[in-house]
């Protein structure tokens, strides 16, 4: 039974919103209260870039080429990664690899035997989900605490634009991936589901969206971050999912999948070059933690002093 | 993974990490948490340390056997096998002297490496040796040189280094080049030059790097001309190569306006193995990069706590490789500590400051010695501040003679003056020379005077 496009898109809508303002806001908040470790040595640079883009690029294939098992076994170990990474500071050993152990192990478990109801397939969305947002805050903090600039993401999200398009609406591998592998355990996205239709947000998407968020934050402050919030959700949750909606009053026979990054990667960088225009370099990391942006830890309050009357003067003025 | 296989690293990724490390402070104005370990190594697990040391002697003793005649010939004579040797076992290979490297420098060069570049040590305690390096050597040390420093902070790209050493030391003048060209540093190289024309230049610089002597007629040229904190911008000052007295550090730091004076062991034949002093005054090596041993210096055995022992410096390879030496013998007499060390270096096995030559040692008894660094500590307290010190010390009588110049003592009656010197623990009959002989008492680096165009008196008509 398909509901009426205004409905999906509605739907979608709301699904992109929810993520998008949830791993952005989730993301921001880690960043501003919590300090990763980081290596004696390193920087997030340009050809760090480089690389999360050529791994993104021929991440599509290795899913069709790899067994489901070792798939699965390749998502498990990089979202026990990304979390034990993002909140080995917040929690100790015991309660973190119990905590992950429960998440990972619960959407295994929804995966393989929940999905034959729609009330199934939404407790496997909202696991699954959480983990991804998890996964997403984790590794936006761990790139952008580790140095990654405003630029970078700007960079890496129109470079995003370029390879979505060309894959999603040149040649369809990416819409064909989310029809076969939407429902494996720790499918690389939040989503929902009501009745037959499912609306989705990738993992890469929340993940440019949590670093554009902290990055703008990092680079120029609250001014900074609002236009990052407002991009995010023009850009990122709303024009992808309405303009679904366009092309369906079009012409209603496509059926397409619109990636977020076509919208949002172009408007990341001109969003970008204008605030270098107009507030100039970026912020450091050493300089973001000496401004007034980052939250400090105050030292511990002096134990409270009782209070003292004032000893009286020995002698006083008689008749002063 | 060089480190690791003990196979040569490349230079170039050494550069690339010195890169990395420069924006690393850039971005976050300091490196993550785990940077001892990066540069010092896993050197708080003794068991850690004695299996890097074995790896390393064992490789090494390896190699030489394999690429040097005079190696071949000692293991052979020893009747060790090179790579089965280990620490343990290290008692059975005589020491390599400094006699062997003057009088057969050909015999140490490894037959698998092309010379590039020699250097001669100053001679100030004998006959000079020759020592070459390879191509590769002069890359690795001031790469590895420079990712220490940065990430130390010790050197910066806003830095200006100033060197003061005798221009004819060539390898450790390039290394100090190549450090500053990796860090981004700038390096003005202006050797033993008259102090008031090093003085001049001094004023824009923020490291300085000589010797103690040399940094003795800085000083006391800055005073005379009335300079002080205000006229300079230094923030480090680093010695070496002799002994650095606490009253001339001292001086050094009220003049010059500055706290860290790095009393640093380097040393060209046992390059790039060095030491670095701790602020409770320990030297510590940097046992990564090779073996030191304290060797008793009268039985040749491991020395005990509490002795003055003699360090033994066998560099590692692969980070030295074209005239290697084993188990050298410098000659450097420390002190040996008698319990735990407390200080910010405790981690790594430390000894006590240099106190000079071995030869240089006075002996007054079986028991009773009395050290170059003692004698330098005593003279260069003295009120008339006669830097660098110049003194004889011999024994006469049983007792120890101390000859000075006339001017040390100046404004001192003899009992005052040797009523000094037995506060600062030494019973000793003084004698003198006239202030034109103070150089022949004792030779220092700074003697190594070159002459500038600048530092002439006009010529008429020139």
């Amino acid at each position: 039974m398909n509901s009426p496009q205004w409905v999906l898109s509605t739907f979608q809508l709301v699904v992109a919103l929810i993520g998008a303002v949830a791993a952005s806001l989730g993301a921001l908040v880690y960043f501003r209260r919590v300090r990763m470790e980081r290596p004696a040595v390193g920087r997030f640079n340009g050809r760090d870039v480089v690389i999360l883009f050529t791994l993104l690029a021929i991440l599509p294939a290795f899913y069709l080429l790899v067994p489901r098992w070792a798939l699965e076994s390749l998502l498990v170990i990089t979202y026990m990664a990304a979390l034990s990474i993002g909140f080995q500071p917040l929690l100790r050993p015991v309660a973190l690899w119990l905590g992950i152990g429960l998440l990972v192990g619960a959407d295994l478990w929804f995966g393989q035997h929940a999905l034959g109801t729609v009330f199934g397939w939404q407790v496997f969305w909202t696991e699954n989900s959480l983990i991804v947002m998890l996964a997403a805050i984790s590794v936006a903090n761990l790139y952008v605490q580790g140095g990654m600039q405003l630029r970078h993401v700007a960079w890496f999200a129109a470079g995003l634009a370029i390879y979505d398009s060309i894959f999603t609406i040149g040649f369809p591998i990416t819409n064909l991936l989310v029809r076969d592998f939407v429902g494996y355990p720790l499918f690389p996205a939040m989503g929902m589901r009501i009745s037959f239709n499912e609306a989705i947000v990738g993992l890469g998407d929340l993940l440019v969206y949590a670093a554009f968020t902290i990055a703008a934050y990092k680079a120029y402050g609250k001014r900074a971050l609002r236009i990052a919030l407002v991009l995010i959700l023009v850009f990122g949750a709303a024009m992808p999912t309405l303009s679904g909606l366009l092309i369906n009053y079009i012409d209603a026979r496509l059926d397409v999948i619109i990636p977020a990054q076509t919208w949002f990667g172009p408007a990341a960088l001109l969003g970008y070059l204008w605030m270098r225009h107009r507030y100039g370099p970026e912020r450091t990391m050493k300089e973001y933690l000496a401004s007034t942006d980052a939250v400090r830890r105050e030292p511990p309050a002096p134990p409270a002093m009782p209070e003292e009357s004032t000893p009286e003067a020995v002698s006083k003025p008689v008749s002063a | 993974m060089g480190m690791v296989w003990g196979r040569r690293l490349d230079p170039d990724n050494v550069a690339r990490l010195v890169r990395d490390a420069l924006a690393t402070l850039e971005e976050f104005g300091e490196p993550g948490a785990d940077v001892g370990e990066l540069i010092d190594g896993p050197l708080s697990d003794p068991a850690a340390r004695l299996d890097i040391a074995n790896r390393g002697v064992r490789r090494t003793a390896a190699r030489l056997a394999a690429q040097t005649p005079f190696y071949e010939r000692r293991f052979a004579a020893a009747g060790v096998k090179p790579d089965r040797l280990d620490v343990a076992g290290l008692a059975a290979i005589p020491v390599t002297v400094k006699r062997d490297l003057v009088e057969r420098p050909e015999d140490f060069r490894c037959a698998d490496v092309p010379p590039y570049l020699t250097t001669r040590t100053t001679g100030t305690t004998g006959r000079p040796a020759e020592i070459w390096m390879s191509r590769y050597e002069m890359d690795l040390w001031p790469a590895l040189g420079a990712l220490a420093g940065v990430l130390r902070g010790e050197i910066g790209p806003g830095d200006v280094m100033q060197v003061n050493v005798s221009s004819r030391a060539t390898a450790s003048v390039q290394l100090d080049v190549a450090v500053c060209r990796l860090v981004g540093a700038g390096c003005r190289v202006l050797g033993i030059v008259p102090p008031d024309e090093a003085l001049e230049s001094l004023t824009s610089a923020t490291l300085l790097a000589t010797t103690p002597s040399y940094l003795a007629e800085l000083e006391t040229a800055a005073r005379q001309r009335g300079m002080g904190p205000a006229d300079f911008r230094l923030r480090t000052i680093d010695v070496g190569g002799e002994v650095l007295s606490s009253s001339l550090a001292r001086a050094a730091r009220e003049t010059f306006g500055m706290d860290t004076i790095r009393d640093l062991f380097a040393m060209t034949e046992v390059a790039p193995v060095t030491g670095r002093t701790c602020q409770q005054g320990h030297l510590h090596f940097d046992i990564n990069v090779g073996l030191v041993e304290y060797l008793d210096l009268d039985s040749g055995e491991p020395a005990e706590p509490g002795a003055l022992a003699t360090v033994v410096v066998t560099p590692f390879f692969p980070y030295r490789d074209c005239m290697p030496v084993f188990r050298y013998d410098t000659r450097d007499v420390v002190r040996l500590p008698e319990g735990a060390l407390t200080c910010e270096l405790a981690a790594m096995p430390g000894v006590g400051q240099i106190v000079g030559k071995a030869d240089q040692l006075v002996r007054l008894g079986p028991t009773d010695i009395v050290t170059p660094r003692q004698l330098v500590e005593a003279v260069e307290a003295l009120p008339t501040r006669p830097w660098p010190a110049r003194f004889r010390a011999a024994v006469h009588d049983g007792r120890l003679r101390l000859t000075l110049p006339h001017s040390a003592t100046a404004g001192l009656g003899n009992a005052d003056a040797v009523r000094h010197f037995a506060d600062h623990g030494l019973d000793v009959d003084l004698a003198f020379v006239s202030d034109d002989e103070a150089t022949s008492l004792r030779s220092l680096r700074c003697d190594l005077h070159e002459t500038t165009f600048a530092g002439r008196r006009a010529l008429i008509g020139a």
